[in-house]
């Protein structure tokens, strides 16, 4: 048998205790409840209710961001040079923002003594303390991600299939429905349930903007915060009932994400 | 008028694109190196870029003026384009591909479907129908594409490099069925390459193109027998050898102006004028005739001797001249003959191509 090199073991050892380091506390939440506790959680109203805002507002944001998030998606995969890299900064803003100043900026522009405020109010719109303040900071964290990512895809289209198109007579609009979205649809269907699975666990920024009103704005993370104050027993069932949503989601993602061949 | 006239000025990376040419229904080759302005040509025709002046006709249409501030956006040109790499669009099978234009232009299902398979029909290849693109072959994709292409009625056919890609055997095929495909069809089509062989092939009008301009533009024979520059005069390489084809009792044979007499398919030839064409690869050399051989052959003295890469090219003259190439192993297995050397240049009569002249 060929002796194993110092280099290959030395990336071994580390990627070993890369998954210790990951996998280890996931183990501790499975073991800190039990199953028992956890079918307890699914007929508290409470947890229900949370348990609803939490998925409703994930889906409430999910054409926003599809609807916003696209097109910026599909011109900035158009763009190249300078613009590109400046556009891409932008976007990159509200990714290397701390949460809870995210929270705090959205409520500085919209909350009621924000900059948008007043014209809100006047419009009889309030937006702070709301379903929609979910909705709204979602949007405004994880469209980035999601732009993002889907530029990447489009970035994987061939243009001559677009141009192939226009020659044989379709319009832009035309191209982009009928060639380029069919193209990336797997994995544009992947992009958004990652995008719900991100929504699913924010929680800096919707404490800030959203606040933490149980019934109203209360998402499960906020929930497994306020209830690891009076009762630590239950976060630990809401966090493995959190955790078990995300790993759905996340196995839907890799049944729906195009397998890149050459890996 | 029918056909496109056009004058575009455009820059390019390395140097600026001058052309002006005109396509009259059936084939005309534009031949140039790689990178000559070839594929950029074809873009700015099409739509897909914009030159920075001139004029493109598509017989009495005008798709771009830069005058008039006038330029038809790809989808309004009706130009049928083939690309070099097909762009095929995966997600659909054969069918959907080929009823694309239709379907964006807005006519129903039946009627797609009915001229889908029309077009299926006349290209011969119906049993592909419900394929996905994915799995054919090059050379039923490059099929695919060109019906494809023709769906939307276009009034200029545009192809780059249609056999480039391909395996050497699917390329004799896709060039037979192109070139009966588009007789049938007459539409004008510009038929882009960098390979000498499809020109010796197609035997069409041929424009040359060099670093964004035309060089020479004129008809295969002229092409041949003066050739401007010194990529064209590569395609000279290919041994073209122009005669008389006559009957002598009652089989056809063929005298060239030297006075050799050769044979050759004469499936489709008339008795009179004619050229007889071979390729260099195809012509074998001997320094004593190999016993019974029934091919044509001649016995010359040796002019020239290059290397080129792994083969050497030899031109034997006599009555005619042969250019004949062979491996380098080839070469010193015949000890490496010098100039002067006297020696047999043979080829069989299935390997050469024979055609009346069409000036």
């Amino acid at each position: 048998m060929k002796k194993p090199r110092l280099f290959n073991l030395f990336l071994a050892v580390n990627g070993l205790l890369l998954g210790l380091l990951i996998m280890l506390p996931i183990l501790a939440l499975l073991l800190a409840s039990s199953p028992v506790e956890i079918m307890k959680l699914l007929v508290d109203p409470e947890v229900l209710t949370a348990t609803w805002i939490t998925l409703l507002s994930s889906f409430c944001a999910l054409p926003l961001m599809f609807l916003l998030g696209l097109p910026s998606a599909y011109g900035l995969a158009r763009c190249r040079g300078r613009l590109r890299r400046s556009l891409e900064v932008l976007l990159e803003l509200p990714m290397v923002m701390p949460p809870v100043v995210a929270g705090l900026a959205l409520l500085l522009a919209f909350g009621r003594r924000g900059l948008f405020g007043e014209l809100f109010s006047n419009l009889g719109i309030r937006v702070t303390f709301t379903l929609g303040a979910v909705v709204l900071g979602i949007v405004f964290i994880v469209t980035p991600f999601f732009v993002r990512r889907c530029t990447v895809l489009f970035d994987g289209v061939d243009k001559k299939l677009e141009e192939a198109a226009l020659i044989l007579g379709a319009t832009p609009w035309q191209a982009f429905l009928y060639v380029v979205l069919p193209v990336v649809k797997r994995g544009l269907f992947a992009e958004l349930i990652m995008a719900v699975a991100q929504s699913v666990g924010l929680f800096g920024a919707i404490v800030m903007f959203a606040g933490n009103l149980p019934g109203r704005t209360q998402t499960l993370s906020l929930a497994i915060y306020s209830s690891f104050e009076s009762d630590p027993q239950q976060a630990f069932a809401l966090g493995t009932l959190l955790l078990l949503i995300s790993l759905l989601l996340l196995a839907a993602v890799h049944m729906l994400a195009p397998r890149d061949r050459r890996l | 008028m029918s056909g496109l006239n056009c004058v575009v000025h455009s820059p390019l990376a390395h140097f600026k694109l001058d052309l002006e040419l005109s396509v009259e229904p059936g084939i005309t080759i534009l031949l140039g190196p790689n990178g000559a302005g070839k594929s950029s040509f074809l873009r700015l025709l099409s739509g897909l870029t914009q030159p920075s002046s001139g004029l493109i006709k598509l017989g009495e249409r005008t798709l771009f003026d830069s005058a008039n501030g006038i330029d038809l956006p790809p989808e309004q040109r009706r130009i049928g384009m083939v690309f070099q790499d097909l762009a095929l669009f995966p997600h659909l099978n054969v069918n959907g591909n080929i009823g694309f234009g239709m379907k964006v232009r807005g006519s129903g299902r039946v009627e797609r479907q009915k001229r889908t398979a029309h077009l299926l029909d006349i290209l011969n290849i119906a049993h592909l129908a419900e394929r996905s693109v994915t799995s054919l072959s090059g050379g039923e994709r490059q099929k695919v594409a060109l019906a494809r292409s023709l769906t939307t009625d276009p009034e200029l056919l545009l192809l780059d490099e249609p056999t480039a890609a391909l395996d050497p055997t699917a390329r004799g095929e896709i060039r037979d069925w192109l070139r009966s495909v588009l007789v049938k069809l007459n539409i004008p089509t510009l038929l882009v390459t960098h390979e000498v062989e499809e020109v010796a092939y197609f035997r069409k009008r041929v424009a040359v193109i060099e670093r964004g301009q035309i060089v020479q533009h004129g008809s295969f024979h002229q092409l041949l027998s003066e050739p401007t520059t010194e990529f064209i005069a590569q395609v000279v390489g290919v041994n073209y050898i122009p005669g008389e084809v006559t009957e002598v009792a009652g089989k056809q044979v063929f005298r060239s102006k030297g006075g050799l007499t050769f044979i050759a398919p004469f499936e489709q030839v008339k008795p009179g004028p004619a050229c007889l064409t071979i390729y260099p690869w195809d012509v074998a050399v001997y320094r004593n005739l190999p016993e019974g051989s029934p091919r044509n052959h001649l016995h010359g003295r040796v002019k020239d001797v290059v290397l080129r890469g792994d083969r050497v090219r030899m031109t034997l003259v006599a009555e005619d001249k042969l250019v004949a190439e062979l491996s380098v192993r080839g070469y010193q297995a015949l000890g490496e003959p010098q100039p002067g050397a006297r020696l047999w240049a043979v080829f069989k009569a299935r390997e050469s191509r024979i055609e009346n002249f069409q000036e």
